[in-house]
């Protein structure tokens, strides 16, 4: 077992990385005044792995699989996890992204107990004919629910408009169809491959010690054989495959995703994404130029937002929001950004723009929550925190330029969901 | 918990310093109290845009924004909510604590006073509101207003309360209508401020690791000069229901919409408040209700289904979202979970862990910064904030016998049921 510390003097800030004896990775983040405690143990699991490799061959799961898995997860031999926290008063979840699985809880007391409890339950699967049916209903309507939800239609329409083949353009929940086929040996395919703890990593922050969490790891991990599974993604082209796509549903404003799409074919480093961050919010924050036009010419409100979206696989920039006429948004977007690449930055705005990222990111470390997610997320993709908010102070305005550069807006597409 | 240091400034001011080190950030809100009311409530709700929206010495978005990304991208922000049938207009900044600035600025001081001018030192021209401004923040409290309708689960809940409380303050909406905001001009805003400052009950509340001495100081300049005449704030409690209405309206959506009010006889000032959020848990609230646990995983009904208790109001509505083929199977399974409460059919261990959950809520609470100030700001109409451990201890006295006794005032007043329109 080797145990690595990590620590910022700027955010007064200190974790512990350990590789415990089981293969299972662990973060432990101590925050002194704290009361509560979260903790979370995830798996680059996600709804894009549908296709993976094993040492016996190639594998191709039903759309969905990662979702369902994780709510046939909560169910043991001798009943659901759920009724084992309300033991010690945790509040506990999980849920299912595109790129992972996660199990979490957040408690104030009992934390060795419901840390057991959260173990147990992801080594400890139960899937049978009966219990994998009896949530065919249950997801059935999370799956109806998120249908009428104007902004998750609006967003996987998008995807589906700018990714041929890749996954992300389906639904997290996959369809009544395709959850259908789901087996409890397909899920036991993709829980031996995935839930093996060479493949995981668990991350508790709060008010906790290292030494209380590795008793609890000691006492209910068993070293585990390393399983080694490959993702598989379908070969994806760089160009959107349609660049505008809409749906009439019943809503009083109509709403719009509008996108980048980038290179998907590695992520981001610590560095890049600094640089990026500090590039958006110059050039689409509720400070820019360009949000200024959108809301002198009545085409957005307050709702108006941008986000870096990127995985195994997919990477691009999002804009989202409510207008009367998403095409002129979309048009101005793609004009100032062209008129940045080709005119360049200003310095002064730039260094504001790196002060509010850093503050920005900087508030994020105040919930346990979000700092134990944020340690899940850097894990698995391969990027350290700190580096992260270092690069923020020391982001570069000619690194900036040169990603900048690497974004061509005509590679874009927007998704429209409006009433009739 | 954290200690709330109050203060008060002025007739019916008062300064709450929540001091805390271990944020990263700090945060000051004031909270006006005012009543809810269908003459004034969209007056109101513009009001708390426009004025977060610029002010005398950035006389415009662009140059407010420019002026809090330049403070670590301070967020000032603001809105309306309804506590009870009171209206509270919440104006907030926060933004990073001194000692994680960059080159050793300080920027707690200027986000202080940052909130107070635009609290006190408006955008005026002509004294009254800019109407520009005016007219940009019009058009998106519509478009919030219209949006509305978009989410489904938060229009079938808004419609439910329509219907249930048309005859009372709370059928109103907290940001009034589409209507009545249309009717709102830089004049009946101008009034609408005067009135705020005069006439409102603030709550100033300040969290943070420095002392918060000078936003204290400049809070109490400005209220010292202003003629106070704070309002009265009451909340019309409807003991019970007079008959069950049902409402039936489709639309274009997937899944069907089931909703039910109910009046519990009960509300935040009386004896029993405690027994009814507690059998409000037992209920529906969290993964070891009985509507999860029955309505969900035994039946395989819905994704989701759970009640919410209002105590300021008195009611407890029910949401789930089910195919249209089960939607009275579903009203018929929450009227049968609550009959088992109302005839004792639940166990100690029941009550133990609701208690349990209760408690390790509140002081999850205390480890977020918005925590630290919504644990008072949900005490505004109490005539005394309390501790975490002096409510924790009113939750932990509750017996069976309470729980059952108040289940048994509960009287269903409305079902809302919003269907698909397949099979029509």
């Amino acid at each position: 077992m080797q145990i690595k510390e990590f620590k910022s003097e700027r955010l007064r800030e200190k974790y512990y990385e350990i590789e415990h004896s089981s293969g299972l990775r662990i973060f432990v983040l101590p925050k002194e005044g704290y009361r509560s405690t979260y903790a979370i143990i995830g798996t680059p699991f996600g709804s894009i792995n549908t296709q993976f490799e094993l040492k016996e061959g190639k594998v191709t799961v039903p759309d969905g699989i990662a979702h369902y898995l994780e709510h046939k997860l909560f169910e043991s031999e001798d009943g659901d996890a759920f009724s084992k926290y309300a033991e010690t008063g945790a509040n506990a979840n999980a849920y299912t992204s595109f790129d992972k699985t996660c199990y979490l809880f957040n408690c104030t007391e009992q934390f060795s107990k419901s840390l057991s409890i959260l173990l147990e339950l992801v080594t400890s699967p139960y899937f049978t004919k009966e219990t994998v049916a009896k949530e065919q209903g249950i997801i059935g309507q999370e799956i109806k629910m998120y249908e009428d939800s104007p902004e998750w239609r609006v967003l996987f329409n998008l995807l589906g408009a700018m990714y041929h083949n890749h996954p992300v353009r389906v639904d997290i929940a996959g369809s009544i169809e395709s959850i259908a086929e789901i087996t409890p040996e397909s899920l036991y395919t993709c829980y031996n491959s995935y839930y093996n703890l060479h493949n995981m990593a668990l991350s508790v922050v709060g008010n906790v010690d290292i030494d209380e969490v590795l008793e609890i790891c000691d006492k209910y991990l068993k070293e585990q054989e390393n399983a080694e599974v490959i993702s598989l993604f379908p070969d994806e082209p760089y160009e959107i495959k349609e660049s505008y796509v809409e749906q009439i549903f019943p809503v009083a404003v109509p709403i719009f995703n509008f996108g980048f799409k980038l290179k998907g074919d590695r992520l981001h480093t610590e560095e890049e994404l600094a640089n990026l961050d500090v590039l958006l919010f110059m050039l689409a924050s509720s400070t820019s130029p360009m949000y200024r036009e959108l809301m002198d010419k009545e085409l957005i409100n307050s709702t108006f937002s941008y986000e870096m979206f990127e995985g195994g696989g997919y990477s691009a920039i999002l804009f989202s929001g409510e207008s009367r006429d998403p095409q002129k948004v979309s048009e101005i977007i793609k004009a100032y950004f062209d008129k940045a690449k080709a005119e360049g930055l200003l310095e002064t705005d730039f260094i504001d723009a790196k002060k509010a990222t850093y503050g920005d990111a900087l508030s994020s470390l105040n919930s346990v929550d979000t700092v134990a997610n944020m340690l899940e997320d850097f894990y698995f993709s391969k990027r350290k925190i700190f580096d992260y908010y270092d690069a923020i102070g020391n982001a570069d305005i000619s690194k900036a330029q040169t990603l900048l550069a690497e974004i061509d807006t005509e590679n874009s597409a927007l998704s429209v969901v409006k009433g009739e | 918990m954290s200690t709330n240091i109050r203060t008060r400034l002025a007739d019916n001011v008062y300064f709450n310093e929540i001091n805390v080190d271990r944020f990263k950030t700090m945060r000051l809100t004031a909270i006006a109290l005012l009543p809810l009311e269908k003459e004034s409530a969209s007056d109101f709700a513009l009001l708390t845009q426009v004025l977060t929206r610029s002010c005398e010495e950035f006389p415009d978005f662009t140059a407010l924004s420019k002026k809090l990304s330049s403070l670590y991208g301070a967020s000032l922000s603001a809105g309306v909510r309804k506590i009870g049938e009171t209206l509270a207009l919440t104006f907030s900044i926060a933004g990073i604590d001194d000692r994680y600035a960059l080159d050793g600025d300080v920027v707690s001081k200027e986000l202080s006073e940052l909130l107070l001018k635009v609290l006190f030192e408006p955008n005026f021209k002509n004294n009254v509101f800019d109407k520009n401004e005016v007219e940009q923040e019009r058009r998106q409290l519509i478009d919030l207003a219209d949006s509305e309708f978009n989410d489904k689960r938060i229009y079938a809940n808004a419609r439910l309360i329509e219907l249930m409380c048309k005859d009372e303050a709370f059928g109103i909406k907290r940001y009034g209508s589409r209507e009545d905001i249309l009717k709102c001009t830089p004049e009946s805003l101008k009034k609408a401020w005067d009135r705020m400052l005069k006439g409102a009950s603030f709550e100033v509340f300040y969290v943070g690791g420095a002392p918060a001495e000078s936003a204290k100081k400049i809070f109490k300049e400005k209220f010292v000069s202003i003629e106070r005449k704070p309002e009265e704030l009451h909340t019309e409690i409807v003991r019970k229901a007079k008959e069950v209405s049902k409402v039936f309206e489709t639309m274009d959506i997937a899944q069907a919409k089931m909703l039910m009010g109910f009046r519990t006889n009960c509300s935040k000032d009386d004896e029993d408040v405690f027994a009814m959020r507690l059998m409000n848990v037992i209920l529906g609230s969290g993964t070891r209700s009985k509507f999860f646990l029955n309505i969900r995983e035994k039946l395989s009904l819905c994704y989701y289904c759970f009640s919410r208790y209002n105590r300021f109001k008195g009611i407890l509505t029910v949401e789930s979202g089910v195919e249209n083929a089960n939607t009275q199977r579903t009203v018929d399974a929450v009227i049968n979970e609550l009959e088992q409460i109302k005839n004792g059919n639940f166990t100690d261990e029941d009550l133990r862990l609701a208690k349990l959950s209760v408690a390790s809520d509140f002081v999850s609470i205390c480890d977020t910064v918005t925590g630290n100030e919504e644990w008072f700001v949900s005490q505004l109409t109490e005539p005394e904030f309390l501790t975490v451990e002096e409510i924790t201890a009113k939750f932990n006295s509750v017996t069976r016998e309470q729980v059952v006794e108040v289940a048994n005032k509960l009287t269903l007043d409305t079902i809302y049921i919003l269907s698909s329109k397949e099979g029509e």
